[in-house]
This record gives C-alpha cells, sequence and structure tokens, in this order.
C-alpha cells in the first residue's frame, strides 16, 4: 500500500458540500480563477440550475477532455514510481472510502436545500470523488501545485466546482 | 438439507470443509466479477457519457462496482482466502461478456439496464444466505445494485425519446442480450447444488435465470425495446 496519509486526513476534514448555494467569496473566486484558468467565475445557486448546467448538451466538454490527459499522464508517471498492484490497490481502496463519505456528504446537502434529484447526490459523490481520485494520481506522482490541489481546495471549502463552459467556470 | 446457520467469520472455521469451499467460492466468483466489471465497462464508459452529469454519475457507479470488489475481497481476506484468487489472473476464467470491450454510450446503457438486473438476482439469492457475513454484504450491496439497474433505466428513458437513439440502443440490446442468461450457470451445475443444500443460495440456475428472462423481458419492453432469441444454456 501506498502511503496517503495525509490526503486521507484532508480528505476527512474537509467540508464538502457545505457551501453550496451560498454567496461566492474572495477566496472562492480566486481559487476558482487558477483552478479553471479563467476570468470568469459565475455561481449556480440551487440543486436545479446545477443541474441544468451538467445536463446542458451545450456545456462544453474541453475542460473535462484536459483533466483527463493531465491524469492519464499523471498515471503513467505515478505506474513508473509504484508496483502496478500496490498504486491500483492503494487509489481503489482511497476511492471507495471517499465516496461512501462523500456520498452521505452530498445527501445532507441535497436535504438542507432541497429539490435535488434523487441521481443528482450520486453525481455529487462521483464529482468529489473523482477530485480525490486525481489529487492522489498527482501526488503519487510527485506533481507539485496541479491544478488538481487548486480543484481539492475547491471542494473542501464546501464548493463545487461544475465545470467551464463559454470561458467561465460555474461554482455552486 | 440441513439447518447450518454461520453468524460470523470465526464460526465459519468450525462448519464442514464443502461449507467453507462453497461459501469461498461463491466469494471468489463475486469479488473477481465485480472487479470485471467495473474495469471492463464502468470505468470505460466514462468517457463516452455524453454530459459531465452523466459522467460524474457514472464515476459513482464504477467507483461502487470497485468498491463492491473491495468489500467481497475484504470479506475473503478475513475468510484466509489468499488476495491473488481474488483479483483477474488466478485461473478463474471471467464471464463471456467480459471478453468484448465497450464500444459506445448505448451499449453501456443495455449493459447497466440488464446486466445489472442480473446482478440484482444474484445478490437477492444472498439475502437469506446462512452464511451471515456474506448474507449482510448482499444486504449493503443491494441497494446500490437496484440504482444501477435504475441509472439503466433513466438512461434508456432518455435514449429511446429518439428513433435513431432508440435503435442504437436496440442494438446493443441485442448484442448483449446473448450472453446474459449464461450468468446463472449450467443447468446441472454440482456448485448450485451444493449451495441450496447448505442453503447459502436458494434457487436452483433455471429458476433465477427463467427469473431474469422474464424480468428482463418486462424492463425492455417498459422502453420498447425486444430480447432476441437466445439458445438455451447447457
Amino acid at each position: 500500500m501506498i502511503f496517503l496519509g495525509p490526503l486521507r486526513a484532508a480528505v476527512r476534514s474537509a467540508s464538502w458540500f457545505a457551501a453550496l448555494g451560498e454567496s461566492l467569496t474572495e477566496g472562492d473566486i480566486a481559487e476558482a480563477k487558477v483552478y479553471g484558468g479563467v476570468d470568469r467565475v459565475e455561481r449556480v445557486a440551487s440543486w436545479p440550475e446545477a443541474e441544468a448546467f451538467l445536463q446542458s448538451p451545450t456545456t462544453s466538454l474541453d475542460w473535462w477532455n484536459r483533466e483527463e490527459t493531465l491524469r492519464k499522464s499523471l498515471l503513467a508517471q505515478a505506474e513508473q514510481n509504484y508496483p502496478e498492484r500496490a498504486l491500483w490497490t492503494s487509489l481503489t481502496e482511497l476511492t471507495t472510502e471517499v465516496g461512501d463519505l462523500v456520498h452521505g456528504k452530498a445527501a445532507t446537502a441535497a436535504a438542507r436545500l432541497g429539490n435535488a434529484a434523487r441521481a443528482s447526490i450520486h453525481v455529487a459523490a462521483g464529482s468529489a470523488s473523482q477530485a480525490v481520485y486525481q489529487l492522489a494520481v498527482a501526488r503519487i506522482a510527485g506533481a507539485e501545485n496541479s491544478v488538481f490541489e487548486s480543484k481539492f481546495r475547491l471542494f473542501a471549502a464546501g464548493r463545487w466546482p461544475l465545470g467551464i463552459s463559454d470561458g467561465r467556470l460555474v461554482l455552486f | 438439507m440441513t439447518d447450518l446457520v454461520v453468524k460470523t467469520v470465526e464460526e465459519l472455521k468450525d462448519a464442514p470443509e464443502e461449507y467453507r469451499e462453497a461459501v469461498s467460492k461463491l466469494v471468489i466468483s463475486h469479488a473477481i466479477n465485480e472487479l470485471y466489471g467495473a474495469q471492463v465497462f464502468d470505468e470505460p464508459a466514462i468517457a463516452y457519457a455524453p454530459t459531465p452529469y452523466a459522467k460524474w454519475l457514472t464515476c459513482r457507479v464504477a467507483m461502487e462496482e470497485y468498491g463492491h470488489h473491495v468489500r467481497f475481497k475484504g470479506l475473503g481476506a478475513q475468510m484466509g482466502i489468499p488476495e491473488e484468487r481474488m483479483v483477474p489472473g488466478a485461473g478463474k476464467k471471467p464471464l463471456s461478456i467480459f471478453e468484448f470491450p465497450l464500444k459506445t454510450w448505448e451499449e453501456f446503457v443495455a449493459i447497466k439496464l440488464l446486466a445489472d438486473l442480473a446482478e440484482i438476482l444474484q445478490v437477492e439469492d444472498l439475502l437469506h444466505c446462512t452464511f451471515h457475513p456474506l448474507r449482510n454484504l448482499a444486504r449493503a450491496t443491494m441497494p446500490e445494485e437496484r440504482f444501477h439497474a435504475q441509472f439503466g433505466e433513466d438512461f434508456s428513458a432518455e435514449l429511446v425519446k429518439a428513433p435513431e437513439g432508440k435503435a442504437r440502443l436496440q442494438a446493443a440490446v441485442n448484442e448483449y442480450w446473448p450472453y446474459l442468461p449464461k450468468f446463472f450457470g449450467g443447468s446441472k451445475s454440482r456448485n448450485n447444488e451444493i449451495f441450496r443444500k447448505w442453503k447459502i443460495k436458494q434457487r436452483t440456475n433455471d429458476e433465477m435465470r427463467e427469473d431474469f428472462v422474464k424480468r428482463a423481458t418486462e424492463v425492455a419492453a417498459k422502453y420498447g425495446l425486444t430480447l432476441p432469441k437466445v439458445a438455451e444454456a447447457a
């Protein structure tokens, strides 16, 4: 097993989805600009608004594809640093553990704000687990200051970065 | 038939060898097949999902499937099964459906709609298992399996709204359906006989297969889909 203690601790202490719908702070906006590489940051204030953005066929997937390219490159580096089985087992067990935690947090947030589709709780949990997985891969690869650090910090601050489309990053 | 009930992993040590072997086979089978499913279908499907919503939903489903593997592997480890027997490549042949890499989003939706229904039936049969750690694991897994099948239904409902989407989904059903009834094993399975003898499982393979075909036909019909005829399993 690969030691991921500091990341596990950060996951446990994060404020998953606690700030959904709240006004954006200067800190949120600054972090979102670093993560998205954009000048515009917009807020959505409700689950239905978030769902509409995420389900729109016009929402760009370029940012998703960029992150996937980066993840694959970092994963290839991580595979050079550790035996395949140890790497795979560590990532699988981490995401399983995180998945259960963030799923509960997403359900709490959905109950608090109301009007969330049932599947959206799974979507939120999937996005948060993916963020942790991406950061774990980056750290195992030895990548410092990757974009996945700022993405995780947005989640840790209770936000949910929904994606980048039309030159702006959308935060819930 | 026997009245043996094994409430803990510790008690399993005192169970007859045939019972221990039977339980081990089931745990190994579930651990491997959950992993194959996640690797061959769920994880690759993320790339095919058409929107961020569908991608993250698929991420969560993939993680839950990996999580099922982790749960079964964890139980196996407690039972003393070596880890290498619970991952692919250790000699246990995978189900034939896992030999066909996923090519489209519609194929994934068809698999969730129908293959996850098959998985539900397999897990249902363990809900009354006399080995309680396995029964409890099945109970923990069942809500997630039901959600995965619902995922298949929800995206089927989306796809069939457009004639071309419905045609692509029907084509995927036609391609994958023939492999699914084989999930339930042979009609004269010695393993199944032993599982039922010890009430580890409840139904014969043929009973489960018949129930599966009936339920799959009903769920497919809800979306205007049909299932191709399949030759009887051996």
